[in-house]
């Protein structure tokens, strides 16, 4: 995101030393992310911008000095061996766990100013393993519209249910009654009724067939195309990654070790 | 009833003990302390009550009313040991329940604030609340650890602490006001309460004897509803970080 801004207030200053400091913990050149056009400065902010950002429970360390930033419309595949601290990034990124060091901002703002509210309605987060409250899944879809205090939208709601392959019946149906597929499919639904601006997916289709792994796959894109909606997604399934991913972020023993485009990653990887 | 028959109900507890000794049940030595410790206490609290109520003092009155809500809130704190502060949200939800509900019987001229009326009343009013507050406490430390991934999931979507934990606080309430309300319901059908018996047996009119019996069936639904609201309001918020995250179990 590009912000053209005169230097004419302190919060100003401070947004270019911002952008500034983001600029030197890269390595990169200031130019690149602050242009000076007179009395003009162009300054860039990420949608997502994660800067030494470590993470340690009971003197155990998670992740280890992390930096990476996500551009509006990115589609990024987290990837890395099992504890390797691809959960622990999602759940700082979402707020549910501060990091012990180093910040994370969404917009040029640290995650840790904004109401966690907001901002866990901007950056959504869906978990591993499907889990469904309430009783019936009309209790899961409509909940979204509470916190948002806006009507049901019924008709959103059955858009949704069809692009996932799901008839509109299902609404009545008790959490008890539909396999781990379907509760999946509910569980992504219900996030993105939230209207995210960032969708994190943890293992997202592990519980899925082969027909309806491409089912969910096609609504993130269309999501992801119609709505600009940023993706960072976990997964184990290279051929997946290959499929959905513009970036890759490889994490090994909470280290980031790989950061950049996909198709480099595969090339490097030779896979 | 005099002195001589008093002492004579003690064969039931002989008649306890003797069966607990036949069927190797092994609980007559606790039969025993049990009822001695109840004499001893019984007897001992009879006369600082006649004290107090001789002295009829306003402030040693409120004092020994601040004492019963502490020790109630001491036992009940002990169900909710996982829970930041939770002496004194117990105190607090104690005492809140306790000035509603004595406050509206003496501002409708039901009681006087003269301890032979405040303290037994209070009494009651205390110790179902504090069996209220134990089970808010024992409910909400047992259901924040169950349904932590609900919990996390409807964070997750943008809930607010309370959002999230609303189906919780219901259920948790719900639970708590249940005894009270099915007691109140069975009230003269099941059970004839023992303020109740214990006015007819002292040979008040059984028709004088429920008016006391429903003015306490109301206070009671009243004071329990009152500190499981609070308790539950309080009490739920120190399982969340200031930043609406779950803190660590």
């Amino acid at each position: 995101m590009i912000y053209s801004i005169n230097i004419d207030t302190i919060d100003q200053i401070l947004l270019l030393s911002h952008c500034y400091q983001r600029s030197l913990v890269y390595n990169k050149s200031a130019t690149s992310f602050i242009r000076i056009i007179g009395a003009e400065v162009i300054c860039v902010v990420f949608l997502l911008d994660l800067v030494d950002v470590r993470l340690s429970f009971q003197g155990k360390t998670i992740l280890d000095g992390i930096s990476f930033d996500v551009q509006r419309g990115d589609f990024v595949g987290v990837l890395g061996s099992s504890g390797s601290g691809k959960t622990s990034l999602f759940r700082m990124i979402n707020l549910l766990q501060s990091p012990t060091q180093g910040n994370i901002s969404y917009l040029g703002k640290d995650t840790l100013l904004y109401p966690p509210t907001e901002l866990r309605k901007r950056i959504g987060y869906v978990f591993q393993k499907p889990y469904l409250f309430g009783s019936t899944i009309a209790d899961n879809l409509m909940y979204p519209y509470q916190l948002l205090k806006q009507e049901t939208n019924l008709e959103e709601i059955a858009g949704y249910l069809a692009k996932a392959n799901l008839p509109k019946e299902i609404m009545t149906k008790k959490i008890n009654e539909l396999s781990g597929g379907e509760q999946q499919r509910i569980a992504l639904i219900r996030s993105l009724l939230v209207k995210p601006n960032i969708l994190l997916l943890d293992e997202f289709t592990a519980s899925l067939d082969e027909e309806n792994t491409r089912v969910v796959e096609e609504l993130i894109l269309s999501e992801h195309k119609e709505q600009k909606l940023t993706v960072l997604f976990i997964s184990h399934n290279i051929a997946q990654a290959k499929r959905l991913a513009h970036k890759i972020i490889y994490l090994e023993k909470g280290k980031l070790t790989f950061y950049g485009s996909a198709d480099e990653y595969f090339v490097q990887k030779e896979l | 009833m005099n002195d001589l028959s008093l002492a004579m109900t003690f064969v039931l507890v002989l008649l306890a003990i003797y069966l607990s000794y036949k069927d190797k049940i092994g609980l007559e030595k606790e039969i025993m302390i049990g009822s001695i410790r109840a004499v001893v206490q019984l007897t001992v609290i009879g006369f600082v009550l006649t004290y107090v109520f001789d002295l009829n003092n306003f402030v040693i009155t409120t004092l020994i009313l601040i004492l019963m809500v502490y020790n109630a809130a001491t036992v009940s704190a002990k169900r909710g040991k996982d829970i930041a502060h939770i002496k004194s949200m117990s105190f607090f939800a104690l005492l809140a329940g306790l000035i509603v509900t004595l406050g509206t019987l003496l501002l409708f001229g039901a009681i006087q604030y003269q301890p032979s009326q405040v303290i037994p009343v209070s009494g009651m009013v205390i110790g179902n609340s504090m069996i209220a507050a134990g089970l808010v406490f024992n409910s909400l430390q047992e259901n924040f650890q169950r349904r932590r991934e609900e919990l996390e999931i409807k964070l997750c979507l943008g809930a607010s602490a309370k959002e999230a934990s609303a189906s919780i606080l219901r259920q948790t309430i719900k639970n708590a006001m249940q005894p009270s309300i099915d007691s109140m319901k069975t009230l003269g059908i099941v059970q004839l309460p023992g303020m109740m018996t214990g006015l007819i047996l002292a040979g008040l009119p059984p028709t004088d004897a429920i008016k006391y019996q429903i003015m306490v069936a109301f206070m009671l639904v009243g004071a329990v509803s009152i500190t499981a609201f609070m308790a539950s309001y309080w009490a739920y918020k120190s399982f969340f970080t200031d930043l609406e995250q779950l803190r660590q179990a």
